[in-house]
């Protein structure tokens, strides 16, 4: 049997891995096995994946904007872009949580752009005139001004 | 300390927001991540030198990696693949590597603090101009997902003989595992033919501050010194003349010998690097740090200039170590 990691090597070691109680299996060459005993988190993502894999548990999705499928995140433990981290969210919170121990970041921020700040202070300005304006029963200024808040912010942040 | 830690190093991941990742990037787009980050980093003070990995040939790429500028993953793709390195060679940013932006700092000795600020002001430089993929939940997003939040990697090279000697390396990783941070040899099999170095770095890069991690790996790097140097002192107290037998043995090979191989000559400067460190023999640890790198293979051949036949390389080879020995560089 090939080592299931590298797939090149005779595999002569069997690793069983025990995660939040759920036992993973795998055939490894001597080189491989040496990266999950350093604790390599790449390798016991892959492990995790590949156990999911052959249990079947392979989600049906898809990231709109790269077209990766959670099928080759599987296969392979990479993602495609930054947009698969929300199009798997709901996946990749519990697998990155099993493997990092934390969900949470807590590190540095990248700066918020003056632009940005504006953007954020106007959207405020428009929505506090705009609640405004129902609590006035003023609808045709609400709708105006839902209009311009709109054009101000991009699709996805809207829905969240 | 510095004994003891011979270098430290600060590795930041980091994507741009509109770009795909490695899996799914074109080559257009390779292009794109590639001019995007020399325009934004134009304005440095520093002298870098842009080094593109298309047409480079093997051995220019082997002694970046012999010099750590360069990770074996960033030749695993051609396309667009490339390193800007600061003339000192303490700061490396590979891109199109396994993410769009592998930013590097290193220090001599113990000292990932300067590492860690080194690394920020390129981020910050190019943060300054450009987006990076960021979520306010899982931090600066990377293509494989057990490196999202920080992003990074703090690592420490440490020179253990005494701990390896003594068959101390199983706790030794075991302490380390503790804490959440890993040890490994670095340099080829065998603990002897690494020269008996280890990198001491992080596993985890999510919900810990950079702060944190640098901390932890530091800490426990210190922690690590002091045992070697416990270590270090009890080989001294059992057996004094055997200490420096073996010292002298391998100075006396490394000024004498006229064909060494990188395997035997790994094995030398351990014992060279620790006589250095307990200020037994006239050279300076900087010098056995300066020769680690430029008596490997691919350093070897870029010095003499020419394609040399294995055993001309490894006659090289030791002309380049009587020369730093002997000229105390």
């Amino acid at each position: 049997m090939l080592c299931q990691e590298c797939g090149e090597r005779q595999a002569e070691v069997v690793l069983t891995t025990v995660i939040n109680g759920e036992s993973t299996t795998r055939h490894l060459c001597r080189e491989c096995v040496k990266k999950y005993k350093a604790g390599d988190l790449q390798s016991i993502l892959a492990a995790v994946l590949s156990a999911m894999a052959e249990k079947k548990q392979t989600p049906d999705l898809t990231c709109p904007r790269c077209g990766e499928t959670y099928q080759e995140f599987q296969k392979t433990g990479m993602l495609g872009c930054a947009e698969c981290y929300s199009a798997f969210r709901k996946e990749l919170t519990p697998l990155i949580t099993r493997v990092q121990g934390r969900a949470q970041h807590a590190g540095r921020r990248p700066p918020v752009s003056e632009e940005e700040q504006a953007r954020q202070s106007q959207i405020e300005t428009l929505r506090f005139q705009m609640e405004a304006a129902v609590a006035e029963e003023n609808f045709e200024e609400a709708a105006r001004l839902r209009d311009a808040l709109r054009a101000l912010t991009p699709a996805k942040e809207e829905k969240a | 300390m510095n004994s003891i830690v011979v270098s430290s190093r600060v590795r930041l991941a980091r994507n741009y927001e509109d770009l795909p990742f490695r899996g799914k990037i074109t080559p257009e787009q390779c292009d794109e991540c590639v001019n995007r980050t020399l325009d934004a980093l134009r304005d440095l003070p520093d002298a870098y030198t842009y080094l593109p990995m298309e047409g480079m040939e093997e051995n220019e790429k082997k002694a970046l990696m012999e010099s750590h500028l360069i990770s074996p993953d960033l030749l695993k793709n051609e396309e667009g693949a490339a390193v800007l390195v600061r003339g000192d060679e303490k700061i490396a940013v590979m891109m199109n590597e396994e993410d769009h932006l592998r930013i590097q700092a290193f220090c001599p000795g113990d000292n990932l603090p300067e590492a860690a600020r080194n690394a920020f002001a390129i981020e910050d430089a190019l943060q300054s101009k450009l987006s990076f993929a960021f979520d306010s939940q899982l931090g600066y997003l990377t293509a494989c997902p057990t490196n999202t939040g920080t992003g990074m990697r703090a690592s420490v090279m440490l020179h253990l003989p005494m701990l390896t000697l003594f068959k101390q390396m199983g706790k030794v990783g075991q302490l380390a595992a503790k804490v959440g941070l890993t040890i490994r040899g670095i340099y080829g099999e065998g603990s002897e033919a690494q020269g008996n170095l280890y990198q001491l770095s992080n596993q985890v890069t999510l919900g810990r501050t950079e702060e944190e991690l640098t901390q932890a790996v530091a800490a426990t790097a210190r922690q690590m010194a002091e045992m070697e140097s416990v270590f270090r002192q009890r080989a001294w107290e059992k057996d004094k003349v055997g200490f420096e037998d073996q010292v002298y043995r391998s100075f006396g090979l490394l000024t004498n010998a006229r064909r060494m191989t990188v395997k035997e000559f790994m094995v030398h400067w351990s014992s060279l690097r620790l006589g250095a460190a307990m200020e037994m023999l006239p050279v300076s640890w900087e010098t056995c740090d300066h020769l680690l790198t430029a008596a490997q293979p691919a350093h070897v051949l870029k010095a003499a200039g020419a394609a040399l036949e294995e055993k001309e390389a490894d006659a090289f080879r030791t002309q380049i170590v009587r020369r730093a020995i002997q000229g105390g560089n």
